[in-house]
């Protein structure tokens, strides 16, 4: 009886896994054989990996999308590490309310977002127009609820008080113990935090199309473009895209890891 | 004096927060809310573009078919991550562990990609299409990706790896007594199941419906990358009004954001009901 439901339960996992593989599978396949038009695949080739990664156009993209990925990452870590410096320290009762801030994005998910900020700023004078800057701006609220939580929860395993209440009797500042002994001890969640946040960005494609649309040209937006005009170029912008997110999001969890040993060890 | 300098630097130190979500969460959400009850080109006040979502047939059935393949996607999924995770979870920790790599590797699989996995897969000239068309299988051979019917499987993937890692870990939330409680009182698995597991369960398979729900509703690169604007999805409807070919309606574009907004909210208030009336374990 229970062979008999260890075994059932090892076929739905199977066929769950192979559902979920089988699309990523093939994607990768298509990218290194030149035709398929039957069962197995004819004629190897790993050209189109070359053709892909000796185009500057799709290099470009790929460094631009890493840089606006990571930009808006930076800028909204900072501002909620030192959102918490504050409220962790001096106003426990904010933290309710800014609490509540982080959360609002949850319902302006994507396409509602990007209206937003359009409508708000396309045809303003100066830099507020920036298609750069509104992507920056919209990229720091798409990730603003994960970041949050990540952070605070990081900071909240930490007996902070204490810590900066110790440094001030040796002779510490506040801010100066916060940043040369808090934001240390949290490196590992402030990294999986930033890494989770980046991955997010890298895979955004709604935002970036409406706001910049073909005006700034990442990863996303060229697969978009190839998509009409090659299909295994396409699979192999695929396949490198997936690969970048498989590192970070391989490293976020070794991070993880290592960060719950240690503190199991402790 | 000090205590004035630390004020001071306090509000320093909140102010890079509060400017990016005073510019591009809190304004950009009132300029939505009050473009949608301006008239078209700006000012004055008007009913005009909700009258005009509720009444033309367009729009109307771009909230059907968005309210549809959420739920239907939303239904699906939990289903399947409820019997992916309750398998996972009597699974030993190596299978287990090895389950959820596939889900935490699947997961980063959606929008553009997914539609180009699917596109070889099932499209036109897809591999399972060619496979069917080659040795006679019906169902393969004239499987169309491109309607919302085919749009739904796509949904449905990327569904499953987000609803099961979400239903992972309320299993361990089932005590082995309960079931051992149930057997003593003459009761099979199937009461314990549906009178006891799944009842203590719901709260939770609730609140996954709801993250099921609001990813599918606000889903907008796989259905853009197969159909691009030819289909009636609300997320694709609304960016027509700011990108693209067709005039464009930004007071309008606004008014369906507005439209999608409520929904997503509606969503969370009838789920939170529902868990409150529930109750539960917790």
């Amino acid at each position: 009886m229970k062979l008999k439901t260890q075994l059932w339960d090892g076929c739905i996992l199977f066929i769950i896994a192979a559902f979920l593989i089988i699309p990523l599978a093939l994607t990768f396949l298509y990218s290194v054989f030149t035709a398929w038009m039957d069962i197995l695949p004819t004629g190897f080739t790993l050209s189109f990996y070359s053709e892909i990664l000796t185009d500057g156009a799709f290099i470009n993209s790929l460094l631009r999308s890493l840089v606006i990925s990571f930009v808006p990452v930076c800028i909204c870590s900072l501002a909620i590490l030192l959102v918490l410096y504050v409220t962790t320290l001096y106003m426990p009762k904010l933290e309710k309310y800014i609490e509540i801030l982080c959360n609002i994005p949850y319902a302006i998910q994507g396409v509602i977002l990007a209206v937003g900020i359009i409508s708000l700023y396309s045809g303003k004078p100066g830099f507020l127009s920036n298609r750069l800057f509104l992507l920056v701006g919209a990229y720091c609220i798409i990730i603003l609820p994960y970041t949050f939580r990540g952070l605070k929860n990081t900071i909240g395993a930490l007996n902070v008080k204490c810590v900066v209440e110790a440094a001030q009797v040796l002779g510490c500042s506040q801010l100066h113990a916060f940043f040369s002994i808090i934001i240390p001890q949290m490196k590992n969640g402030i990294i999986s935090t930033m890494m989770l946040a980046f991955t997010m960005l890298f895979a955004d494609f709604v935002v970036v199309n409406m706001i910049a649309g073909s005006a700034f040209r990442t990863a996303g937006i060229y697969l978009y473009q190839t998509m009409s005009k090659s299909g295994q170029l396409s699979s192999a912008i695929i396949v490198i895209l997936f690969i970048t997110t498989f590192i970070i999001s391989t490293l976020t969890l070794m991070i993880q890891n290592k960060a719950v040993t240690k503190r199991g060890k402790n | 004096m000090k205590a004035k300098k630390n004020y001071k630097f306090y509000l320093f130190a909140l102010l890079p927060f509060f400017i990016i979500v005073l510019l591009f969460e809190i304004l950009p959400l009132i300029n939505i809310v009050i473009e949608s009850f301006s008239k078209t080109g700006g000012g004055g006040f008007t009913l005009d573009h909700f009258v005009k979502i509720f009444s033309t047939r367009l729009y109307q059935q771009s909230i059907y078919n968005s309210l549809w393949i959420s739920i239907f996607s939303a239904v699906v999924g939990i289903f399947i991550a409820f019997i992916g995770a309750k398998a996972a979870h009597n699974a030993s920790p190596k299978i287990r562990n090895t389950f959820t790599s596939v889900l935490n590797i699947t997961s980063n699989f959606a929008g553009v990609p997914l539609a180009f996995a699917f596109m070889i897969l099932l499209g036109n000239v897809g591999i399972l299409t060619l496979i069917g068309k080659n040795y006679g299988i019906e169902f393969l051979a004239n499987y169309d990706l491109y309607t919302i019917n085919g749009l739904l499987l796509t949904y449905i993937y990327f569904q499953i790896p987000l609803g099961t890692l979400l239903m992972l870990p309320i299993f361990s939330g089932l005590r082995k007594e309960w079931k051992e409680a149930v057997g003593l009182l003459g009761g099979n698995s199937f009461h314990y199941w549906f009178k006891v597991a799944i009842p203590s369960l719901l709260p939770s398979i609730l609140g996954t419906f709801s993250v099921l729900f609001a990813n599918s509703l606000a889903a907008y690169g796989t259905a853009y990358a197969l159909l691009s604007n030819n289909i009636s999805l609300l997320p694709i409807r609304i960016s027509q009004q700011f990108v693209g070919e067709v005039v464009q309606n930004q007071e309008f574009g606004c008014a369906l954001s507005l439209v999608m907004m409520a929904l997503m909210v509606i969503s969370v208030l009838i789920t939170n009901k529902l868990q409150k009336k529930s109750g539960g374990v917790q």
